[in-house]
């Protein structure tokens, strides 16, 4: 296991919904579906209602964003 | 006074009759919704860019006048706060109407009125997981609000753009729309007043009067095609002859106010 990561427990019946939620949808496990929706829950709410407030987006958020502006070839 | 209207507006980054009309019994919900409301294209008169295009769209300002061209500028990623404009959201909202918006690509991470929603990949999804990922999402969220009965919900889907500079010419690019119709076909069956578009269309590279990308992309990733200046719009039960992108904004004040100038009575 990646040691930036740690283990949850949640009910099994639960787990079985959440496979069969995200068949076909692009997610690659539940892991991957419950840090979604968990990082949606508690994402802080900006001024104006946007997700993430400037506080909560981090330089390592940034420099990701231009990474992939590079890459698609808007941004030199 | 507030009157009872429901609308949904839903853009489709990139999307372009070329691929739509080529292959339209493929897409049926489009092809519904095409039957049972006019449809034309809306040619963009600067830079085909998304930026200053969903700007004009939901503001009513052309990109000249609102002066918003880029998600980066002088190196400092832009933010709501950054862009001095009443958006139809805000508009509405002060006036009383329960107004969301969805994943609207005029900054990064895209932005969100009056909810929560994590974009998927800052809302530059560029693989194929990231694509199912931003299309589940969003359709999800889309869904969860509607059931609540809002008066306006405008959503957006990015991922249209991404696949079409990737797989261009290629049947992949039909394969995503199928899919986006799908996801479509979820929504429409909440309201009656539908506006379908999109910010720019696309073409082969070369092709465009106004060249927006580069052919190669940073890691050597062949770019297949470019943004066009024709863009689709599909309307339902819209009472507003839609010309300009801007007109977008008229078209749905004129639906809850009656009037152009986006001002309260």
């Amino acid at each position: 296991m990646p040691r930036n990561v740690t283990t949850v427990s949640i009910p099994k019946p639960l787990a079985d919904k959440i496979r069969e939620r995200i068949k076909g949808t692009g997610f690659n496990g539940i892991s991957s579906y419950v840090t979604y929706v968990l990082r949606t829950v508690l994402t802080k709410v900006g001024e104006k209602g946007n997700n993430k407030a400037k506080e909560a987006f981090t330089k390592e958020d940034e420099e990701e964003v231009k990474a992939r502006l590079r890459s698609l070839g808007y941004l030199d | 006074m507030v009157t009872l209207i429901k609308m949904l507006v839903i853009g489709l980054d990139g999307a372009t009759w070329k691929v739509i009309k080529d292959n339209i019994n493929e897409f049926p919900t489009i092809k519904k919704l095409m039957n049972e409301g006019y449809h034309k294209t809306i040619t963009v008169r600067g830079k085909p860019l998304s930026v200053p295009l969903w700007c004009t769209i939901f503001s009513g300002k052309k990109p000249e006048e609102h002066g918003h061209e880029e998600f980066v500028v002088n190196g400092k990623l832009l933010h709501r706060d950054d862009i001095n404009l009443d958006f139809i959201w805000d508009i509405l909202n002060k006036q009383g109407y329960k107004a969301f918006a969805i994943n609207i690509p005029f900054v990064l991470p895209p932005y969100n009125f009056n909810t929560q929603f994590d974009a998927i990949s800052y809302g530059l999804p560029e693989t194929e997981e990231e694509w199912e990922k931003e299309l589940w999402s969003v359709t999800e969220k889309a869904k969860d609000l509607l059931q609540t009965k809002p008066d306006l919900l405008c959503v957006v889907y990015t991922l249209l753009d991404r696949v079409q500079h990737y797989y261009w010419g290629s049947s992949e690019v039909v394969r995503w729309y199928k899919k986006i119709d799908d996801s479509i076909k979820e929504l429409i069956q909440f309201d009656n007043k539908i506006i379908l578009l999109s910010d720019h269309g696309f073409c082969s590279f070369g092709e465009a009067k106004i060249k927006t990308l580069k052919k190669a992309n940073i890691d050597g990733r062949e770019v297949k095609g470019d943004h066009h200046e024709e863009a689709i719009l599909i309307a339902k039960n819209i009472n507003y002859d839609i010309k300009n992108p801007e007109d977008i904004f008229y078209a749905i004040m004129n639906e809850f106010n009656g009037n152009k100038n986006g001002t309260e009575e």
